[in-house]
């Protein structure tokens, strides 16, 4: 007999409920057996009252029961107030996981009639009519009464079972937990459940009381095993364990134990509980793997399996598959990152063709396959499409300036590039609006691989206005050359650098005697026209020089200075050209402007300025002057008689003779017709003057010869003295005189008058 | 020639393989079974459905139709006893061992008049024996145990359902046989003087199938082997279960089972890849049994294999 201390007693009496209505002694030496009440517990009680008793008698101790619902027995467990107990195995399984225990004393051995078995199982069952309900299949949807989810037979074989057939009953079916068997057969009866679930015997325990119940009815999914005492729709467990627990001494339970086996079928406590006794413990794996199976408790709760876990058990592979990614990662990455930078690289190269200022094309069998934007740009096309799979013969003008057919040149062209060799070559493009333009084309092949036609750069650089500078540099130079102006360029100093064809001409240098030296410059001047030019920018003249052959000449010239990118002077541009001959002419024109054509003297306009001049200085130097006026007498009937050459041979005569009469400074001029004007500078006196008047007149009375004829003719003379009191033009002098002239002519000719004022 | 027959002879009647055509080409492979303790966990699998439609199973009465079957090439493979499958390949089929099913270890039992407490009283005696079977071969150890020849004895050759008969008739002194014609024969005052646990690891079923199959068919064979070790699972953990079954399918009563589960090893996994092993028990005994039944006339000669087992179709570990 042990003694077992509780230490806290009043927390057990105040756990003991109203329900254990048995006599249990507050003795601290008796032994609590538990008994699970599956089904009603006054039943149970009713079948192990004898058993207790037996146990006691047997075993030398008292035995006390306490029948238990599966909450109560946990709790009593867990309170250590039940010293053995005897429950399904499920609940065992759970009560084992939740403390340790010194594992199974018995396995329950149930009987039935002649049979007896140590296995359990589920049986599922409808009412007989239910024609719907047949197959375990039919169960989906059906509503279900059970005693509770702990109950091996009432709950978990069924659920196996039908998961197995392909029926989840916790995901799609109503399941009633009725807390007993006899519940569940009357839910089924009574129609509030299509289908019941418990476990084998509780039918044929229940036919006993009700005979007509088997016949209400039926058993799904039955199985016939032979031998097996009870209907049964599941497969089968081991009976009920009795189980010790590790409070208990180890004497009471070897005495308990031996009670338990020495149990005979026949013995009054074994008929009264229906079993025939116990047996060895069984093997509750296979509960274990059905409460695995349903992740039912103990085993609702998968065991954690952490990484360390799988480390542990796949470490190799583990290794070997990380070297591996990490490897395929690191490859991965740097082929990623290759290949990036050859995109980025060809973005680049492609971006830097396109992108080239000069046009570039590649060519490949004769026609363009790829251009770059300063290509598309220089043929002024609106995209490269237009461009590709066209000859560069397209777009060209149909022969280049060297006379060449543009086909056939750039044909020949391919073929000394294809042959390796790089050319280059002035070429004539016409663009898309027919315009011109001239490029420097660098054609060089490009080694492909695998290309039997290689591919061939072009390169274009646009050379128009280069072209265009050249054509205007031949226009000036063939200007320079073909000039009648004589042009020269000098540096900074005025020494001749270059000069052309005209300027050897008009000046008669050989070549060597040109350049080197100074450009005909003004006697007066020289050198000084430059600093002109560098200042004011240019510089023009006229000046006489000598020929190369001594002959005069007269040159108008015309020096700009060329200034350099400083803005200093470095050259000077010389143009000039021979105008002795224009100047000749100018003098002539000159001549006949002022003098008489026929007698060679001034006429009246050179008259009227030399006496302007006359007048002027004989004021200014204090003397006087007169001013005479000469016409002849009788001419006209001479002209008349001997025609006008005789007339005009006269008229020279005369004049010939009245100027040798003149004083040197004195001018004679002819008015016009047969009437002379004289102006006599100087005259100190008048008598004197009177003489030269008189001499005059001697001279022109002679006899003249003209046309074999001895002629004679006088002059009528008017005169005037300047200055006088009035302030005189030379018109007023003129016409003095002229009135004077006329009072000799009135007075009988041949004689000389002064001017007087008319009196009153 | 009946040997493993004694139960279910009924449940096989109707399953009788005549008329199906061979075919040990892909497709399902064609296996013949019949009913023996050892075989159960095949039977178990495919009550339970663990069995893939790679494989059909040719339920026969006896041995005789399995060997039938695969020298005819109607079966791709058979449970047999390893005599039995060297008799097969002593007749030109070519065979594969896969599975070691079970070891008998007391299910093979000579049973004797109570007046003959030694082996060596047999000199002399009748005994009944079905020379062709495996109790053949036990008959052959016995005498090599006992020292004795087949001319020191009458041996009385007779198909072991018949020997309760005989005993009842006072035809034979001694009988060898197994369950349940040992109990016939106690009930009948027989005693058991020797049996197979006396010579441990001898008596070997196992699953063969024929090279040709193994070939061609791998896969079906595992399947079949798997399905070998799913039903041996569900034997072990759920032996409740188990018996009631066992006994519904032979139509015997359940301590029954347990008693006939009591004189046979079950091997599992792990024990087969010991078996099934290049320098393993049944490769050894296989030669030694060729020698022994040559020397007996039983075959015209050694099967002269080289490798007999394969324990690649073995499931590498069990799900």
């Amino acid at each position: 007999m042990s003694v077992r201390w509780r230490p806290s007693i009043l927390i057990i009496i105040s756990f003991v409920t109203a329900c254990l209505t048995s006599e249990i002694a507050p003795a601290r030496e008796t032994l609590a057996l538990g008994v699970f009440a599956y089904r009603s517990d006054h039943i149970i009680r009713e079948r192990y009252e004898p058993l207790v008793r037996y146990l006691s008698e047997e075993a030398g101790v008292d035995v006390t029961l306490e029948v238990l619902n599966q909450d109560q027995m946990s709790r009593a467990v867990a309170a250590n107030r039940l010293d053995f107990f005897l429950t399904n195995p499920s609940h065992f399984l759970q009560i084992r996981s939740e403390r340790s225990l010194t594992g199974v004393l018995a396995t329950l051995v149930r009987r039935s009639g002649d049979n007896s078995t140590a296995s359990l199982g589920g049986v599922m069952f409808t009412r007989a009519e239910r024609e719907d309900i047949d197959a375990l299949g039919d169960i989906q949807g059906k509503s279900i009464a059970s005693p509770g989810v702990h109950f091996l037979g009432g709950y978990q074989a069924q659920a196996l079972e039908l998961l197995d057939a392909g029926v989840d009953i916790r995901r799609m079916n109503l399941v009633r937990f009725v807390d007993t068997h006899d519940r569940v057969v009357r839910s089924v009866l009574s129609e509030d459940s299509d289908v019941g679930f418990i476990r084998t015997s509780i039918l044929e325990e229940m036919a006993l009381e009700d005979p007509d119940l088997l016949a209400q009815i039926k058993v799904l999914n039955h199985q016939a095993l032979a031998g097996f005492p009870y209907a049964v729709s599941t497969r089968l467990y081991p009976e009920w364990p009795l189980v010790a627990l590790p409070h208990v001494n180890e004497r009471d339970v070897r005495r308990v134990a031996s009670a338990l086996f020495a149990l005979e079928p026949e013995d009054e406590a074994a008929a009264a509980a229906g079993i025939s006794g116990f047996s060895p413990p069984a093997d509750y794996q296979s509960v274990e793997y059905l409460a695995r199976t349903l992740r039912v408790p103990p085993y609702d709760q998968m065991p954690q399996v952490t990484w360390v876990d799988v480390l542990n058990q796949y470490r190799i592979w583990v290794f070997t598959i990380l070297v591996l990614v990490i490897l395929l990662l690191g490859s991965s990455l740097w082929l990623g990152r290759s290949k990036r930078e050859l995109a980025v690289q060809q973005k680049r190269l492609k971006r830097l063709i396109r992108d080239w200022p000069q046009p570039a094309l590649l060519i490949r069998e004769g026609v363009l396959v790829n251009t770059n934007r300063a290509a598309v740009d220089l043929l002024r096309y609106a995209s490269d499409e237009s461009l590709h799979g066209k000859g560069l013969a397209v777009f060209s003008p149909e022969y280049q300036p060297d006379g060449q057919l543009s086909s056939q040149k750039m044909a020949q062209t391919l073929v000394r590039v294809r042959g390796g060799l790089v050319e280059q070559c002035e070429w004539m493009l016409l663009r898309s609006d027919r315009t011109e333009v001239w490029v420097d084309m660098t054609l060089a092949p490009v080694e492909g691989e695998g290309d039997s036609e290689p591919v061939i750069l072009c390169s274009l650089y646009d050379i128009t206005r280069r072209k265009q500078a050249e054509q205007r540099q031949r226009l000036a130079a063939s200007v320079f050359d073909h000039a009648r102006e004589a042009i020269f360029i000098t540096d900074s100093h005025g020494v001749v650098l270059d000069a052309n064809d005209a300027y050897l001409e008009i000046t008669g240098r050989p070549q060597k005697r040109a350049i080197g030296r100074l450009p005909p410059l003004p006697l007066d001047e020289g050198s000084s026209v430059f600093s002109t030019a560098r200042n004011q920018g240019f510089w023009s003249g006229e000046f006489a020089c000598k020929h190369h052959n001594g002959d005069n000449l007269i040159l108008a010239v015309t020096i700009s200075s060329v200034r350099g990118d400083h803005g200093e002077v470095s050259h000077f541009v010389g143009i000039f050209s021979d105008i002795t001959r224009l100047k000749e002419q100018e003098r002539k024109l000159l001549v006949m402007a002022h003098y008489d054509a026929l007698t060679g003297l001034p006429n009246r306009v050179l008259f009227s300025d030399r006496l302007q001049q006359a007048m002027a200085l004989a004021l200014r130097q204090g003397v006087r002057l007169a001013v005479v006026y000469i016409d002849l007498d009788e001419f006209k009937p001479v002209n008349d008689a001997f025609g006008h050459e005789a007339g005009d041979q006269l008229l020279i005569e005369i004049s010939s003779r009245m100027r040798a009469v003149l004083r040197e400074e004195d001018t004679l001029a002819r008015l016009g017709g047969d009437e002379f004007a004289a102006i006599v500078t100087n005259v100190q006196r008048e008598d004197s003057l009177e003489g030269l008047l008189a001499r005059l007149l001697g001279r022109v009375a002679e006899p003249v010869w003209v046309a074999n004829h001895s002629v004679e003719v006088s002059a009528s003379i008017g005169y005037t003295l300047f200055p006088q009191t009035e302030n005189l033009d030379g018109d007023q002098l003129l016409r003095q005189a002229d009135q004077a002239m006329y009072q000799a002519k009135h007075r009988g000719r041949n004689r000389y008058v002064r001017f007087s004022a008319p009196s009153g | 020639m009946q040997r493993r027959d004694f139960l279910g002879l009924s449940i096989a009647a109707g399953l009788s393989v005549a008329g199906l055509s061979g075919c040990s080409k892909p497709g399902p492979l064609a296996f013949g079974i019949h009913p023996w303790i050892g075989y159960e966990p095949l039977y178990l699998a495919r009550d339970f459905g663990w069995l893939p439609e790679t494989v059909t199973f040719r339920t026969g009465t006896s041995a005789r139709d399995s060997m039938n079957g695969l020298l005819s090439g109607e079966l791709g493979g058979a449970a047999l006893t390893l005599d039995e499958t060297i008799r097969v390949w002593s007749q030109g089929t070519e065979l594969v061992v896969v599975a070691v099913a079970d070891v008998s270890a007391g299910a093979d039992v000579l049973m004797v008049r109570p007046r003959i407490s030694e082996l060596a009283d047999l000199r002399g005696q009748r005994i009944a024996v079905e020379l062709d079977g495996v109790s053949g071969i036990l008959l052959l150890k016995i005498l090599e145990v006992a020292g004795l020849t087949r001319d020191d004895i009458v041996t009385v050759d007779l198909p072991v359902n018949l020997h309760p008969e005989a005993w009842a008739r006072g035809d034979v002194d001694a009988s060898v046989c197994y369950e349940p014609t040992v109990s016939a024969l106690e009930q009948e005052g027989g005693v058991r003087l020797f049996d197979s646990s006396e010579m441990p690891e001898t008596i070997f079923d196992v699953l063969v199938v024929t090279r040709d199959t193994a070939e061609q068919n791998p896969r079906a064979v595992r399947d079949l082997v798997a399905a070998h070790f799913s039903g041996l699972r569900h034997l072990v953990r759920s032996m409740h279960d188990s018996i009631y079954r066992v006994a519904s399918r032979q139509g015997i009563r359940p301590e029954n089972v347990k008693s006939a589960l009591g004189t046979v090893m079950l091997p599992d996994l792990a024990a087969n890849q010991r078996y099934l092993a290049a320098s393993g028990r049944v490769e050894a005994m296989a030669r030694s049994l060729s020698r022994l039944m040559v020397r007996e006339g039983m075959i015209p000669g050694e099967p002269g294999f080289r490798r007999l087992c394969d324990p690649a179709f073995l499931p590498r570990r069990l799900s």
